[in-house]
């Protein structure tokens, strides 16, 4: 039973992922009073690219061409490691430092693809995401230190069982969530931190990345875009949120969270500019110190 | 320094006139024209070139960089001791001998097979990353090549590469009659279209001795001003789009699109094409302008409250791309961006044509993005108050509007005119012989402020160039031309 929910759930994340990017983009355009596309507009965006025809640069390698597949495989792998619906089957893998160095993985490779082509753009962009790959990582483990205190061996179980027996509890998962949520939002590339829509590549990072790419490769990293947003939502939910008890009822939950989480993105980017990439290091810094904070508390820090 | 060229222009400068025009004439002299801000007078020095070249003025002056290398390019004369003579519109396409404002009769080149790219200014050293940007860019953007050049996340140095759409404006004047100038002239950008069109009408009007009445006066100060309020809009706009913050970008267009599509109702022209002509304006019902203005207030007043009050925002403007009032006075700003400095120079304080309308300069002292972006809040709101006076002065108008007045057909002289177009001050220099044009050359403020945009860049983040080249918002159309 468990093994048919987990595989479900995989396909259903990997299937609504450009649908949960386009409600993104449908509250960001209510807000700017335009109408905007239909929320399922990235699936015909991504036929588009896929029916085209597919072009390299002339001086790109090997690196170039395989770049975006990693980038779909390791978040394919990101989807399949998480409990979905709550519970895994017996030794599924299961455990965090697997999601942080699946994570780094993409990120060393789109750093790659977007040198390999010797473009200008392409470098300044894994440039600023390998930068700042460097403030994401121990911010991620900052804030999730707290799951280890909890669970004992960093495994992505619920977290709110345990800790709603522990004492003082609403203040560490607080903490710990909000610290979880200004890491993803870097992790995504969304604004405070990055901007996805914008067409000024002097200030893109991951987008950068991404522009010499066309046809089936940009139809590729556009899913795996939309991917990361779904199945990291999907990761901090099932981390930090809460869970009923049937597995069937817990897997609707997560696609009623993750549209949720997207809702609310489009609505806080309208009111957010982006931060200037020098202040970006202390962002993350305050991030990891609120996870740092919430892992202290957790741990007894008041009680000692 | 014993020249009389170099000294008489210096002392000017000394003496606090703004410089009109640099340029050569149809008989081999150079001629200045600068203006006395107190007083609004002109005075001209001119300096022999029959000897092919003349001793530059750029090492006193840096204001004339541009100038003296476009005259070096277009009519051959050699500004001796000039700093970095590389060419400004040339492009190695060019064959050697084509001096294209000089050569008479007039003959089409035939152009090199080369690579049109003029070599660029860069830093050299170990860790610099030379990067290209242009001349076609992402969006609705006009053509401009950016070389940077980069430390990691640090501008080092910026050489814009403009002049890609040059369409030798000046050129195809030459020779044509006071009919036929109107539409080019119209034409030579749609930002600061009214400008153009009105700096032409004026210079007719004074060559031909034409005193424009009340009315008339009136009505162009409506299209004029309309014209700041759309390219302001406009501006205000793209800004934000700067930091990613869309709210206010679209905000700001659609006020700019109701604008517009009123200017459209009313005028028949988006953009204001063709409304002004020697002796003639294009007149509205000035009630009908009215309305328009008190609707674009309606949401104009909640979104200044949006960006006035948002603190990310304000943030992101502070302190970045900063122009001090010196080098504005040293490289001869104009318009926002000089007076988002400190220098207190709008020429409609000058112009007959507003008489006891003229409006007070609107200042700041930073110089950096926010202050530009406050000196067009500041000015969209002054410009729709100046249009609600002089609607309701031609509302209670009561003599007929003035008889359409046709210049007569032998026009001759030279004569500076000039306005202040949305972007700055905006100088045609005009010159007839029996009513055909002999010379036209036409200076936009936006050709001194690009220099002070490559300034103003080096130091800032690259990341933060989008948003510093937007509160400059400088126009290519009319630099080019």
């Amino acid at each position: 039973m468990v093994w048919i929910v987990q595989a479900l759930g995989v396909a259903v994340l990997v299937a609504v992922a450009p649908f949960m990017w386009g409600i993104a983009q449908m509250v960001k355009a209510r807000r700017q009073g335009r109408r905007g596309p239909a929320p399922w507009q990235l699936y015909w965006v991504i036929r588009k690219h896929w029916h085209k025809e597919t072009t390299v640069p002339e001086r790109s390698s090997w690196v170039f061409r395989l770049a975006p597949s990693v980038s779909m495989a390791v978040l394919l792998m990101i989807v399949i490691t998480i409990p979905i619906a709550g519970r895994v089957p017996r030794d599924w893998p299961h455990n965090m430092l697997t999601l942080f160095f699946l994570l780094a993985l993409e990120r060393f490779w789109s750093g790659l693809a977007g040198l390999d082509t010797v473009g200008t753009f392409g470098g300044l962009g894994a440039s600023r995401v390998t930068t700042l790959g460097t403030g994401i990582e121990p911010a991620l483990f900052a804030a999730l230190g707290i799951v280890w205190q909890v669970s004992g061996n960093g495994a992505m179980a619920p977290l709110a069982a345990p800790l709603s027996t522990a004492p003082a509890s609403l203040l560490p998962w607080l903490l710990a969530s909000t610290s979880v949520a200004m890491v993803l939002l870097a992790e995504w590339g969304r604004l405070p931190v990055d901007n996805p829509d914008t067409h000024l590549e002097l200030t893109m990072m991951h987008e950068a990345t991404l522009l010499e790419y066309d046809g089936r490769f940009l139809a590729l990293s556009e899913w795996a875009m939309a991917l990361k947003f779904t199945a990291l939502a999907t990761f901090g939910w099932v981390v930090l949120g809460p869970h009923l008890p049937s597995l069937w009822a817990n897997l609707g939950l997560r696609v009623i969270e993750i549209a949720a989480t997207a809702g609310a993105l489009g609505w806080m980017e309208s009111r957010l500019t982006k931060l200037r990439y020098f202040q970006l290091p202390a962002y993350l810094a305050v991030a990891a110190g609120l996870g740092m904070l919430g892992f202290y508390l957790a741990s007894g820090g008041l009680s000692v | 320094m014993d020249n009389p060229w170099i000294r008489q222009n210096v002392a000017l400068k000394e003496a606090h006139a703004e410089l009109l025009t640099v340029t050569a004439t149809r008989n081999h002299r150079l001629q200045a024209t600068w203006l006395d801000p107190a007083s609004g007078r002109q005075e001209q020095v001119t300096v022999d070139v029959s000897q092919e070249h003349f001793p530059s003025l750029t090492p006193m002056l840096p204001e004339v960089a541009w100038d003296e290398r476009e005259i070096h390019d277009v009519f051959g004369y050699v500004p001796e001791g000039h700093p970095d003579l590389r060419p400004l519109l040339r492009t190695p396409r060019w064959p050697d001998n084509f001096r294209p404002l000089r050569d008479q009769p007039r003959a089409r080149p035939t152009w090199r097979d080369a690579e049109p790219d003029n070599p660029a200014l860069t830093v050299e050293g170990d860790g610099i990353t030379i990067m290209k940007v242009g001349p076609t860019h992402a969006g609705v953007i006009e053509s401009g090549h950016f070389v940077f050049s980069l430390m990691g996340e640090n501008v080092l140095n910026l050489d814009a590469h403009l002049f890609q759409n040059h369409r030798g404006v000046e050129s195809l004047l030459e020779g044509q009659t006071i009919d036929a100038v109107g539409a080019m002239v119209t034409r030579i950008c749609a930002a600061d279209t009214v400008s153009h069109q009105t700096n032409w009408a004026l210079a007719v009007e004074a060559l031909a001795g034409y005193d424009a009445g009340a009315t008339l006066t009136l009505d162009r100060i409506l299209l004029l001003e309309s014209e700041r309020v759309v390219s302001h809009l406009n501006d205000l706009a793209q800004i934000p789009a700067g930091v990613g913050f869309q709210v206010a970008h679209q905000q700001a267009l659609a006020i700019k699109e109701d604008w517009q599509r009123g200017l459209q109702r009313l005028y028949g022209h988006r953009f204001l094409f063709d409304t002004v002509r020697p002796g003639w304006v294009a007149s509205v019902d000035p009630e009908n302008l009215l309305r328009l203005v008190h609707a674009i207030g309606r949401s104009w007043t909640p979104w200044r409250r949006l960006v006035e009050g948002h603190h990310g925002f304000n943030d992101r403007m502070a302190g970045v791309g900063v122009t001090t009032r010196a080098e504005v006075v040293r490289f001869g700003g104009q318009g926002v961006v000089a007076r988002a400095a400190g220098k207190a120079f709008d020429a409609r304080t000058l112009l007959p044509l507003y008489q006891d309308l003229r409006p007070v300069p609107v200042l700041e002292s930073d110089g950096d993005v926010r202050a530009r972006f406050a000196v067009r809040i500041h000015e969209v709101e002054a410009s729709l108050r100046l249009i609600e006076q002089a609607a309701e002065r031609l509302r209670r108008q009561t003599t007929p509007r003035d008889a359409h007045w046709r210049p007569p057909d032998e026009v001759s002289g030279q004569v500076v005119v000039y306005t202040e177009s949305p972007h700055g001050l905006n100088v045609h220099e005009v010159a007839m012989d029996r009513g055909r044009v002999l010379r036209y050359h036409i200076r936009a403020a936006t050709y001194r402020n690009w220099p002070l945009l490559a300034h103003a860049v080096p130091g800032n983040a690259v990341a933060d160039f989008p948003l510093i080249n937007k509160s400059f918002e400088l126009c290519y159309s009319c630099t080019d031309r």
